[in-house]
């Protein structure tokens, strides 16, 4: 269903403002067409009846069921470019020349919302690449933890449908995934770095253990949050944090407003936190 | 490298380009007149008019998506009526200096390079307005002129300039350090030798020389820190002369950042994010403007 541009602004508004995402323009025909899903699901007349619902007491329920639609709640390996290209440039290279100052050779990495995987193994495939070079006898720990048990289990099988891998380089493609009857399965070179757990990020007993992380990654989980939980779990993150570890959320997601301890810094096509 | 050196450099690296472009006397008339608190838009456009090229290209920005006229504006006159007179400056300049480089091929490719300084122009006056910077559109043409340096090296200097670039690719550096380590001097001083030879206000060549770094500049630093951070953001948000230049900040370490909040406190509380994003949306309105004021007429 085709929304007048007005009306896309003023829904771009409400979940910025709730959900602390952005929709693009250029996604406005995407948001059009899982609007219409939702309409049907709920027997919204027009889109006007719609907007009223969402902004209702009731509202708040259908607007998880909203936001389940358009986060397509699916992932894959290198989903999020600029932010790989960042790490591999500049976060990684300055964290490798302060820790080796410290004389400590340790990288802690938590993917906090880890899904089937894909986000973990993505950065374990990156390090890897660095093993003979800037990570040379360094000890690498990636952690992936997600509240859903059944993915979780994925994640620790790693194997994969075509779709997941699409987005993979070929060279690292031809290196750390072997192809069997329309399925990929993943090097066990690569899984070996990384562990997966079931954790529930409002666990405030569970979340205080996870600790001395470098990186922390959260993509399309936050959006979920209302204010006051996300700036509880988001606490955590900056605690969790080593003094100088980066936080970052998914593309166009944002923290304005849940945290003012961490510094937003800039990189072509993204921004992550730092401590 | 001292500042002092740098310039001598850029002014000997300039005066030997004989056929360097000229800003028509036009356009410099035209800004001297526009001074004139009772000048009429009748007078601004006859004179406006003595130039066919300048004419031409005005004409072209205003039919753009970007002015959006309900219907196609035929006359200068109407065109100047349509936008107001305070409008009148911003395309005079920036239409000359763009006549003055048009056709002209360097190192550089013209329409990224406009992109990205049409869309430091765009970031700047959006900056000046939440700061509350009282002349908007000095905010505009500043963006835009700022990085005039850089097609003075792109043409007048191909080949060093070309090593820079491809210096640039292997080397986390910015490009301003890289020109001043392997030029020994930088797109900023030699924009400021020919912001003088074409008579630009001092506001003006203060941006050019010093939207690297603000603190230092002599006339308006809260200027230069607005183009500095508009050139920031258009740099890590895709108007980046086509991913020329690899470059991270933290706007908490950023002396243009300190400049503005100190001007206006309340910046500190912006939503940089949306900021980010809003502005990734605003690329293709930048692109469509660049390609209407390129396109054969």
């Amino acid at each position: 269903m085709a929304i007048s541009d007005k009306d896309f602004e003023q829904l771009r508004d409400f979940i910025y403002n709730i959900c602390g995402m952005y929709f693009h323009t250029t996604k406005k025909y995407f948001l059009e067409s899982r609007l219409t899903r939702r309409m049907e699901a709920t027997g919204a007349k027009t889109y006007q009846d719609y907007f009223l619902m969402l902004k209702s007491p009731r509202g708040s329920e259908e607007l998880k069921f909203l936001m389940d639609e358009i986060t397509t709640n699916e992932t894959y390996f290198f989903r999020n470019v600029p932010q790989l290209a960042a790490l591999e440039n500049k976060l990684l290279p300055e964290l490798v020349e302060i820790k080796n100052k410290m004389g400590f050779r340790k990288l802690r990495i938590w993917s906090a919302a880890s899904s089937s995987g894909e986000e973990a193994y993505t950065m374990a495939m990156i390090l890897l690449e660095k093993r003979a070079s800037l990570l040379k006898d360094w000890i690498i720990e990636i952690v992936g933890t997600d509240i859903n048990e059944t993915v979780v289990a994925q994640a620790k099988e790693g194997i994969y449908n075509a779709y997941s891998v699409r987005n993979i380089p070929d060279a690292y493609k031809r290196k750390y995934i072997r192809e069997d009857n329309g399925k990929f399965i993943l090097s066990p070179d690569v899984k070996k770095f990384v562990t997966f757990n079931k954790l529930n990020l409002y666990e405030d007993s569970k979340m205080i253990f996870m600790k001395s992380f470098d990186f922390i990654f959260c993509a399309n989980v936050l959006i979920y949050f209302d204010t006051a939980s996300k700036s509880k779990v988001v606490q955590h993150f900056y605690n969790n944090l080593q003094p100088y570890g980066y936080f970052f959320v998914g593309q166009s997601e944002s923290l304005h407003g849940v945290n003012d301890k961490f510094k937003t810094v800039h990189f072509p096509g993204g921004f992550g936190y730092k401590k | 490298m001292d500042k002092n050196q740098m310039m001598e450099r850029a002014e000997i690296l300039v005066g030997a380009v004989d056929d360097l472009p000229t800003i028509p006397i036009v356009a410099t008339k035209v800004l001297q007149l526009l001074d004139d608190p009772d000048i009429s838009v009748e007078e601004i456009a006859d004179l406006m008019l003595t130039d066919q090229v300048m004419t031409a290209r005005v004409m072209k920005l205003l039919n753009s998506p970007v002015y959006k006229p309900t219907q196609e504006i035929t006359s200068l006159k109407r065109a100047l009526v349509y936008l107001g007179l305070r409008h009148i400056r911003e395309l005079a300049l920036t239409t000359s200096v763009i006549n003055a480089f048009d056709g002209t091929s360097g190192a550089l490719e013209l329409n990224s390079f406009w992109e990205h300084s049409f869309g430091v122009g765009m970031v700047a006056k959006i900056i000046a307005q939440k700061i509350g910077y009282q002349d908007l559109e000095k905010a505009y043409i500043s963006g835009i002129i700022h990085d005039l340096g850089e097609v003075f090296l792109s043409n007048f200097l191909r080949d060093p300039f070309m090593e820079v670039l491809e210096y640039i690719k292997t080397h986390p550096i910015k490009l301003v350090d890289a020109e001043e380590k392997l030029l020994g001097t930088t797109h900023c001083e030699i924009g400021l030798s020919m912001a003088h030879k074409w008579n630009f206000p001092d506001s003006y060549c203060d941006v050019i020389a010093y939207h690297h770094n603000p603190g230092q500049a002599k006339v308006d630093p809260v200027l230069c820190a607005i183009v500095n951070l508009a050139d920031l953001f258009c740099t890590v948000r895709g108007l980046n002369y086509g991913g020329r230049e690899w470059i991270s900040f933290n706007l908490c370490e950023e002396e243009a950042w300190s400049i503005l909040k100190n001007e206006s406190p309340k910046l500190a509380q912006m939503d940089v994010e949306r900021f980010c994003y809003e502005l990734d949306d605003a690329i293709p309105d930048v692109t469509e403007l660049v390609s209407a004021m390129f396109a054969p007429s």
